[in-house]
């Protein structure tokens, strides 16, 4: 651009002397003029081969640029006035005139010049007796010409030169606005000594002092006594590589408080002088945030640290992210050894997933899964659960494996069953203990008598009744051997419970006296259950002739119905019998617990029943109102927890 | 004049056994299958002692024993509990509750009429 700037001035230079060298060499003046006239060339070529040597950024100067135009212009004219060849001075006049025009800034000295230029224009046409000639008259308008054309040239100058400020005036707002509004603290600083030049209202308000005192101090005052030293071997930096950039500085405010920023620097150079632009940002509520997130991270990783249950964190290629210091406790290790390992590689010493692991099921199905998990390494027996962690898109992104040692429970729970099958037999050895001792009492009491008596006749009556007591007594231990058949294991089959319905009513119909009872069937399609057939069939015969009985055989029905609930099934044995007093019903699965007469039930039935649902997981559950009937429910899940 | 006792027992063959043993020992025998029957023989009937079950259908011996502990009229009557489970808890819970004698099953006649003796002996001591 510079470069260009000189070429364009040299070539119009060279332009104008060879113009007005042919002016004034073919002119038609006077030796003399002539003389005058080369001299004036030889000047005038010498200053445009000295101009060659003149460095380029001085082309780029305005002073310099109009100076020389102006100068070029004096020339020109001065040349054609030498030259003769043009008869007139008026281009002279002419060129005065744009000369004034363009110093029009000052309006009124324009005037003033231009007014007195041509007083002497006027002074000088007089001296040389041309006001008086023929043409005075053409002479004499010259004298107000030059100063209306000067007059008119320089409003125009000065309205466009006008237009101009304003424009730029209008511009400077803008940048003083982005200046003054910006969000960050900007301050110009004047280079050696570091003055402040400026500053913008961020400033202000951030240290609290005005405008007018800021722009009387030194910049180094504005920061805390503990950072000068830190702050002044920026600015040497920054001198140095002409812009730079710190993490923080301390600042201080007006009341002596300090606060951090963070501060960039830039040096800017203009033509006569070079600047320093400092921009900073407040940090303090930067520091507030990050205070307040390290402490909610602190927060969420004591919580997570705290849980006592093993939590980890795995990518869904089985990767460790994360782990608690539960993990770290159980496996004596660290956190760095852990991490990015498999899992199962850094748990279990295994290559692959280990079997039934929830993580695989979350990490295929994207949903919560768990299981229990028996570890043969330590005998323990974990529940684990895991939990699909999802990015915005929907993706799985990681598992939370959350483990829960079951040991102890599980340890307790089997204890608990045990304890309350002791309980149960317990429970069952009173019962029995009532239940053989009263008819083994008639046997005693009779036999007794017997052996007192002399009438043949008499004693064969109590025999009737000793064998009768015996027989009752082989009755209970029956119904005992049912109890040691539940606690076998044995086969266990898929069952249609529709199925075995039909045939223990037919099981029971020949056994009981039936009369005229009417059977109801409601059965559903339903899942089939796992368990021993058997036992199953030895629950509804127990029920199914328990309500045919209810029912006494007068105008009875009997309701069979079947239903599928979401995991179970659900078999109801129904009756419209003499019902169940209210207060017997929470002592009905009590073994030898039983309303019918001596000898017609052992009171073990509904107790063998009790022990069969409760030992397939299952419910039963029994309404009654008395005088309107009975109803058993019973539940039977369809898919038993593998524990 | 003969004692009277009535037995309550939902076993026909222990009424039946007391019946004929306590008869031949002088003693007026009335018998009740359960506790209900039992309480109507006592409202309609004076006894001097009373022989009944723990466990019975409709009305337990315990039950029997309070009705008849709160009636003013036959609260002094001696009661025998005839048990089938001879357990201690029970025992110490009868005699607070006012059972004056315990008769475990199976019992011999021997133990029965050792029971009755002991009552009446005592109720002819406090006597004098």
């Amino acid at each position: 651009m510079e470069d260009q700037n000189k070429k364009k001035i040299l070539s119009l230079r060279w332009t104008a002397i060879i113009v007005t060298s042919y002016l004034i060499i073919f002119g038609k003046g006077k030796i003399a003029h002539i003389d005058l006239g080369h001299l004036f060339i030889l000047v005038y070529i010498l200053s445009n081969l000295l101009l060659i040597f003149i460095p380029q950024k001085w082309f780029s100067n305005l002073k310099f640029f109009y100076s020389l135009v102006l100068i070029d212009t004096g020339i020109v004219s001065l040349g054609m006035f030498l030259s003769e060849k043009v008869t007139t001075d008026f281009y002279l006049v002419f060129f005065f005139i744009l000369i004034f025009a363009s110093m029009s800034r000052n309006y009124k000295l324009l005037m003033i010049i231009s007014g007195v230029t041509a007083s002497l224009y006027g002074i000088l046409l007089y001296s040389w007796g041309l006001l008086n000639s023929e043409q005075g008259i053409s002479y004499i308008i010259r004298i107000p010409f030059i100063f209306i054309m000067a007059a008119f040239y320089g409003y125009i100058v000065q309205t466009f030169s006008k237009e101009k400020q304003r424009q730029l005036a209008i511009s400077e707002d803008k940048y003083r606005g982005l200046f003054e509004n910006a969000n960050d603290g900007i301050i110009i600083l004047r280079n050696s000594p570091l003055q402040i030049a400026d500053v913008n209202r961020e400033v202000e308000r951030l240290t609290g002092c005005e405008r007018e005192k800021l722009l009387q101090k030194d910049a180094m005052d504005l920061f805390a006594m503990s950072d000068r030293e830190k702050a002044l071997s920026f600015f040497e930096e920054v001198i140095n590589k002409g812009e730079g950039r710190t993490d923080t500085l301390s600042l201080i405010r007006k009341d002596g408080e300090s606060f951090e920023v963070d501060l960039s620097i830039k040096r800017i150079d203009l033509e006569d002088e070079s600047f320093f632009q400092v921009i900073f940002r407040d940090l303090t509520e930067q520091r507030k945030l990050e205070k307040k997130i390290r402490e909610s991270k602190r927060n969420l990783e004591a919580i997570f640290d705290g849980i006592r249950d093993q939590l980890s964190i795995q990518a869904p290629d089985y990767r460790i992210l994360r782990v608690n210091m539960a993990v770290i406790g159980k496996y004596h290790t660290t956190f760095q050894e852990l991490i990015a390992r498999k899992c199962y590689e850094a748990y279990h010493q295994k290559t692959l997933p280990c079997e039934k692991c929830p993580v695989t099921m979350t990490i295929e199905t994207k949903q919560p899964s768990s299981s229990i998990m028996k570890i043969p390494e330590d005998d323990s027996t974990l529940r684990v659960f895991s939990y699909p962690i999802l990015d915005e898109k929907g993706n799985l992104s990681s598992v939370i494996e959350y483990t829960h040692d079951i040991t102890e429970e599980q340890r307790l729970h089997e204890q608990l069953i045990q304890s309350e099958k002791l309980a149960g037999i317990g429970i069952l050895a009173s019962g029995i203990a009532h239940e053989i001792n009263n008819p083994l009492s008639g046997i005693i009491g009779m036999a007794e008598t017997s052996l007192e008596e002399e009438d043949i006749s008499t004693i064969r009556s109590y025999l009737t009744d000793i064998l009768n007591c015996g027989q009752r007594i082989s009755e209970i231990v029956k119904g005992l051997r049912s109890y040691s058949r539940i606690a076998k294991q044995e086969e266990q089959n898929l069952i249609d419970m529709n199925d075995v319905l039909e045939e223990s009513l037919k099981m029971v119909r020949l056994a009981v006296k039936t009369g005229e009872v009417e059977v109801a069937k409601n059965f559903q399609p339903i899942d089939k259950v796992v368990a021993n057939l058997g036992e199953i069939q030895q629950v509804f015969t127990n029920l199914i002739t328990n309500a045919f009985q209810a029912t006494d055989g007068k105008g009875g029905i009997l309701t069979l119905s079947t239903r599928s609930l979401r995991d179970s099934v659900e078999v109801k044995v129904s009756d419209n019998g003499m019902g169940i007093p209210q207060k017997y019903l929470s002592h009905i699965f009590d073994p030898f617990f039983t309303t019918k007469k001596t000898g017609e039930g052992t009171g073990l039935g509904l107790n063998i029943v009790y022990r069969i649902v409760t030992k397939y997981g299952g419910t039963i559950d029994v309404k009654s109102k008395e005088g309107l009937g009975t109803t058993f429910t019973l539940r039977f899940p369809t898919r038993r927890d593998e524990a | 004049m003969n004692k009277k006792v009535l037995v309550i027992d939902d076993e026909e063959t222990i009424r039946k056994f007391i019946k004929i043993q306590l008869g031949k020992a002088g003693y007026e025998v009335k018998e009740a299958a359960d506790g209900e029957q039992g309480m109507v023989q006592l409202k309609r009937d004076r006894f001097d002692v009373l022989i009944c079950d723990i466990m019975m259908p409709k009305k337990s011996g315990w039950e029997v024993l309070r009705e008849v502990r709160s009636n003013p009229e036959t609260s002094e009557i001696p009661v025998i509990f005839l048990t089938a489970k001879n357990e201690d808890d029970d025992m110490f819970k009868g005699y607070e509750q006012g059972v004056t004698y315990y008769i475990t099953k199976p019992f011999t006649k021997s133990q029965l009429l050792f029971g009755l003796n002991t009552i009446f002996d005592k109720k002819k001591n406090s006597l004098y």
